[in-house]
């Protein structure tokens, strides 16, 4: 075992290799507010990388319902039962890790979901949960006390991988070049180790293949500058496909590092557990706080909050209405007079998207002549 | 037998205390004589040498049900949880591997039989599949490499059986979603509407060239070299050849490789014996990789060619 720093738990913990960071991090960035589980990602994902013969049950991305949700059934709760209650001492982990609380004669604390955990990818689609009985309307919310939200999901390419962890023959590895997780497919002897590591169950079995496959971050695109296939098809522009930093080399300029580090208004999926994951999520304004902080960790009122003032931040409005906005990975921004605008490497504008787009009122009612008759009316939508 | 544990003592001593402390390598050894003429006519031991009989003639490397393996003396391994190296087998679901031995001028055959009720066949979510593996040193001399499949430096060669490459020759490749599934219906396959080239690429480990992705197998037995867990290489040429087949609640299986091991290490020369050992996998018990059964070194001693 290696002592790695994991600045998501803010302090160092055990892994069992010593694991140098990458030259920069694929990331990517989700705002849940905005998602309408339209699958859209799900579909632009399937249809490019998992329609053959044995991936019939691949979704490297997915969509789903909190908290009744899951692909593959139970994920989440699943290892959050077994490593047990676990705390926070302010921004501190105190808890253990899946790495330190593994047992004996295993390198990751881990389960392995039965092969129809990956046959209901739409379990528990729009159940809401909460105070059914009290009211079913809050006057000072767009929302009863019932809720629920769609969590996006991909392989969160972890800084301290649990597939990277288990695999007995070492034949996952993380680029060093972006940080992204891949599967060597000519390695791979089909021994599901990953399967049983991973906690967030993004590695998956080709039942043709026999080898283990995973979200490979649409690495051809990001070669060549561009977002992923999920980023670049989502209608309700939430995603941002970015390079993060790690903090201490934060700089204000990049978008990912200003929405995770600086404003810190992005939050990782279950810290928690150990792997850093690369993969961060604005969280949704209206979900009880206790849920969001065992989901996203702490720091998750002041994210909302700095959510709910974003239409008086112009540059963190700014760089959300960038999102979705290009199919190209921006490297910085900028907003003024009421525009934002995206630069790449070279400081080239990519894009520019007002902050506010113009609105036009038409009259309620109308007055017209048809054929030298007066004619009176209602405005209605067509 | 007793359930025995195999122990990190037991991987770096040769020979555990079934073996009886026979230490051998080369032909230059003595009591191997005594032993293969000791053995002749006997029905099964344990914690004896495995005498391969020299059988002139074709080896029925892949007849399991063979006649000619009553010629051979069935020696009882015990088998136990792999627990040196994670990750563990945490149950064991056999304790005993049946082996014979028969050995030709060309080539030397095991016929490897354990108890197994569930025949697992089949590779898919959560299904692992039932296997047999044979290991033996490169090189001749004691002592033998550490029996966690060798070390960095020192080699070992591995066969291994397995129960779904079987059935991907028995039944002509028709091992995957089809049967994994029978009900299943397909939508539109990438098959269905591109050319075979194009197609083809969406089975990437099969297009990458991984063996293990391989569906047309001559043969049920792969060839490995290694230098410790995780180091398994499947070597160029795959000559090895065997048979499985499932009878009455056991595993009868053949491994069978050419004696000369040309590229891969030193002949099994008649009369000379060679620290050997076996490892098992139950699937329905989710046995894969490192989660298997183990033996420790046993020594299997080839009979010197008739005069």
């Amino acid at each position: 075992m290696a002592r790695v720093r994991n600045w998501q738990l803010g302090r160092d913990m055990e892994y069992p290799y010593e694991a140098e960071r990458p030259k920069r991090q694929f990331t990517m960035i989700m705002d849940t507010n905005k998602c309408i589980a339209c699958q859209s990602c799900t579909i632009a994902c399937k249809s490019t990388w998992t329609w053959g013969k044995g991936q019939e049950f691949m979704l490297w991305n997915n969509i789903e319902t909190k908290p009744f949700g899951f692909y593959p059934t139970g994920w989440d709760v699943n290892i959050l039962a077994k490593l047990g209650e676990q705390s926070w001492d302010g921004d501190t982990y105190t808890g253990q890790t899946i790495f330190e609380a593994a047992p004996e004669g295993e390198r990751v604390l881990g389960w392995t979901a039965a092969e129809e955990d990956w046959s209901h990818p739409n379990i528990g689609e729009d159940e809401p949960t909460g105070n059914a009985i009290e009211t079913t309307y809050v006057p000072d919310r767009p929302h009863s006390l019932m809720w629920m939200y769609y969590l996006q999901r991909i392989c969160n390419h972890c800084t301290y991988p649990a597939c990277v962890a288990a695999c007995p023959r070492e034949a996952i590895y993380k680029r060093p070049e972006d940080g992204i997780v891949l599967v060597d497919q000519t390695r791979c002897r089909g021994y599901q180790e990953c399967l049983t590591a991973c906690p967030y169950k993004k590695t998956m079995f080709n039942l043709e293949t026999r080898v283990s496959e995973k979200c490979i971050g649409c690495y051809p695109k990001i070669e060549q500058g561009l977002q992923t296939q999920c980023t670049t098809a989502c209608i309700g522009r939430l995603r941002l496909t970015n390079f993060l930093s790690p903090p201490e080399e934060a700089d204000p300029r990049k978008p990912a590092d200003f929405l995770v580090h600086i404003r810190k208004i992005a939050l990782p999926l279950y810290p928690q557990l150990g792997l850093e994951p690369n993969v961060y999520y604005i969280p949704p304004t209206h979900v009880p706080t206790d849920f969001l902080t065992q989901m996203f960790g702490p720091g998750v009122e002041e994210a909302v909050k700095m959510y709910e003032n974003a239409k008086d931040d112009p540059e963190l409005l700014g760089l959300l209405m960038l999102f979705g906005a290009t199919e190209r990975i921006f490297e910085t921004w900028d907003v003024s007079g009421g525009v934002a605008r995206a630069y790449d490497e070279q400081g080239e504008e990519i894009v520019a998207v007002p902050l506010r787009e113009p609105t036009f009122v038409r009259p309620f009612e109308f007055a017209t002549e048809v054929a030298g008759e007066p004619v009176t009316g209602y405005r209605h939508n067509t | 037998m007793s359930a025995s544990k195999v122990t990190r003592q037991d991987a770096l001593l040769y020979g555990g205390a079934a073996v009886g402390g026979l230490v051998v390598g080369g032909a230059a050894v003595v009591g191997i004589a005594a032993a293969v003429e000791n053995r002749k006519g006997a029905e099964t031991a344990e914690g004896e040498p495995i005498v391969a009989r020299y059988h002139d003639g074709e080896l029925p490397a892949e007849d399991p049900g063979s006649g000619t393996w009553s010629k051979a003396t069935r020696v009882r391994v015990p088998i136990a949880a792999q627990r040196i190296v994670q990750p563990y087998l945490e149950r064991e679901g056999v304790t005993e591997l049946g082996v014979r031995a028969l050995a030709s001028a060309t080539e030397v055959a095991l016929l490897l039989d354990w108890e197994d009720d569930a025949i697992d066949d089949l590779d898919g979510i959560r299904r692992y599949h039932d296997a047999v593996a044979v290991q033996l040193p490169t090189r001749a001399g004691a002592p033998p490499p550490p029996l966690t499949m060798g070390a960095p430096g020192n080699p070992v060669h591995i066969l291994q059986w397995r129960a779904t490459w079987q059935r991907d020759i028995d039944s002509g490749g028709k091992t995957g979603v089809d049967q994994i599934y029978p009900e299943v219906v397909h939508d539109v396959m990438p098959d269905d509407v591109l050319p075979p080239e194009a197609a083809q690429l969406y089975w990437v480990g099969r297009e990458a060239g991984n063996p293990l992705s391989k569906i047309d197998r001559s043969t049920p037995v792969e060839e490995v070299a290694a230098e410790g867990f995780g180091t398994v290489t499947h070597l160029p040429n795959q000559l090895a050849r065997g048979r499985g087949v499932h009878e009455d609640g056991r595993w009868k299986v053949v491994i069978a490789l050419p004696s000369a091991r040309a590229g891969v290490g030193e002949a099994l020369a008649p009369g000379t014996s060679w620290p050997i050992a076996f490892a098992v996998w139950l699937g329905s018990d989710e046995n894969r990789g490192g989660r298997k059964h183990i033996s420790t070194w046993q020594t299997l001693a080839l009979e010197e060619r008739p005069a």
